[in-house]
């Protein structure tokens, strides 16, 4: 996956594209409302995505707590309504607790490091190739087995439509 | 902007007395130029003329993709026009003092013919002309590659227009010294781990250096988007801002790749010739085979690849603000595969 231009870089750069290239041109109220509710859209899901998984992960070990602490609560109640709140506890509230995902800029950061290091791997390898070292092709070989499968689901995933647009 | 366009078409219709602009309108989609369409109607004593025009402008430098001259490409026009027979429209001046337009432009004739070239294929209502008009397109690229460089470019202005280091003296400097500017460049277009591929494109261009052929004018974007056409014919062939002494291949390639892009079917045309290669072989002489059109398919993609990315670095960094090249960021992706294929990347499938 790309870091850069990160996905709140390219949001970011909607936004101010709306702003910028479309909104002074818009003569429609009405449409002119759609693209400043777009951009606040957008911007909320910025704010979104930062924390997504986290609080996704968090809230979902919270909630098991929760449960429990519930059936502690009503303890010393009798009844269906009360064993119901047992059950719950005693299932979806227990088991492992789902892992906090580390933070994005922090996996991004790890990620960049180690991609531009296979990125100096090969300029290594080519002084090597260019010297005649021929187990040097073996190695561009893994670097290139790496990268090749890697970012066709890149293309996969990000791309959009069958050609670029406005273009004949 | 209107007026400060009159005041440049007074300066090209001096006997004018009277001059009105009419139907000034940006076209979208130029991807390196601002370009706007118009009518001038001149008025003079011998009566009243309707000339239809384009506007090019430069955006301002921090978001321009390619770093050209309006003047080079004003003076490779009308060389053009003077010594062959290229469908290609009059350049009637250049304006490289900023004050005017705030940027370097140019005032081109607006040709005739159909620009969506995309109805020549798949469902497309002109897919009958297909072969006819890419025939036509393949004897326009075989006369620009067989023309004589020294009566076009007398003053030697297109063997480097980017300044970039490149010496044409011969054809072995020539490949040396562009694809040194291609690794030379990678920094500048470095923005993510995964360019990776691309560095390792420029290396694998300097490992894998193919036959020599003379060094001929490319067009240097050679791609479905550059022609209009009107019945079987070829009308025009347009935007020769990035044109330079280079390799004939250069242009195969680069076609190779845009025809990916576009998602159109250049190169299988004229069927009957078996396809634009063949044909251009037949015509030329020049026996470029597949693996030749691989290498500067490329070699093309290269070339273009260090000023867009670029573009997209320079925004990534926070140099502008301009979206296209976040945009490029996405739709350039659809070659790739095809790239990582000829570098023979494991895991790509075919």
């Amino acid at each position: 996956m790309n870091t850069s231009p990160s996905i709140d870089q390219m949001l970011e750069g909607v936004l101010i594209s709306i702003g910028n290239d479309i909104l002074p041109n818009v003569v429609n109220p009405k449409a002119a409302a759609s693209a400043q509710m777009m951009q606040s859209v957008i911007q909320g899901i910025r704010q979104l995505l930062p924390v997504y998984d986290q609080y996704l992960a968090e809230e979902h070990n919270q909630m098991m707590e929760v449960l429990r602490d519930v059936a502690g609560a009503i303890g010393g109640s009798s009844g269906a309504a009360a064993d119901r709140i047992r059950e719950r506890a005693a299932t979806l509230g227990q088991g492992d607790e789902v892992p906090i995902p580390i933070g994005r800029d922090v996996l991004m950061d790890a990620h960049r490091e180690l991609g531009f290091a296979l990125q100096e791997s090969m300029i290594d390898l080519d002084e090597l190739q260019r010297a005649g070292d021929d187990a040097a092709d073996a190695g561009l070989e893994m670097i290139r087995g790496h990268f090749g499968p890697r970012i066709v689901r890149d293309v996969q995933t990000f791309l959009v439509g069958d050609a670029l647009l406005g273009r004949g | 902007m209107e007026s400060q366009l009159l005041e440049l078409l007074r300066e090209y219709f001096p006997e004018a007395e009277h001059i009105e602009v009419t139907g000034f309108e940006p076209i979208p989609g130029g991807y390196s130029r601002e370009t706007y369409r118009f009518d001038a109607v001149v008025t003079s004593p011998a009566g009243e003329e309707h000339h239809p025009l384009i506007l090019r402008k430069d955006p301002p430098p921090a978001v321009s993709i390619l770093q050209t001259s309006r003047e080079i490409e004003h003076d490779l026009i009308e060389a053009l026009r003077l010594h062959t027979n290229l469908p290609i429209g009059r350049s009637l001046g250049h304006e490289m003092d900023p004050e005017r337009f705030g940027e370097p432009a140019m005032v081109i004739q607006r040709m005739h013919g159909n620009s969506q070239t995309s109805d020549l294929f798949h469902d497309g209502p002109d897919v009958h002309h297909a072969d006819d008009v890419m025939r036509h397109l393949c004897e326009v690229l075989v006369e620009l590659h067989t023309t004589d460089v020294s009566k076009i470019d007398p003053h030697g202005r297109l063997a480097d227009p980017r300044n970039a280091g490149i010496d044409a003296t011969t054809w072995d400097t020539y490949m040396e010294t562009t694809v040194d500017y291609y690794i030379r460049s990678f920094p500048t277009i470095n923005t993510d781990p995964t360019m990776t591929f691309a560095l390792d494109l420029f290396l694998t261009l300097r490992r894998d250096i193919p036959r020599p052929l003379p060094l001929v004018l490319v067009h240097g974007d050679f791609n479905p988007a550059n022609f209009l056409y009107e019945g079987g014919k070829v009308t025009a062939l347009i935007d020769w801002e990035n044109a330079r002494i280079g390799d004939p291949r250069e242009d195969l390639g680069w076609m190779t790749t845009m025809d990916i892009l576009s998602n159109t079917n250049v190169m299988a045309h004229p069927v009957d010739e078996g396809g634009f290669l063949a044909y251009y072989n037949k015509l030329t002489g020049f026996e470029i085979t597949q693996d030749e059109v691989d290498y500067f398919t490329l070699f093309g993609t290269a070339n273009i690849a260090v000023p867009v990315n670029g573009a997209i670095k320079r925004r990534v960094d926070g140099e502008s603000v301009e979206f296209m090249p976040l945009y490029l960021v996405q739709s350039s992706l659809g070659t790739v595969p095809n790239l990582l294929r000829l570098l023979d990347y494991p895991g790509v499938p075919a």
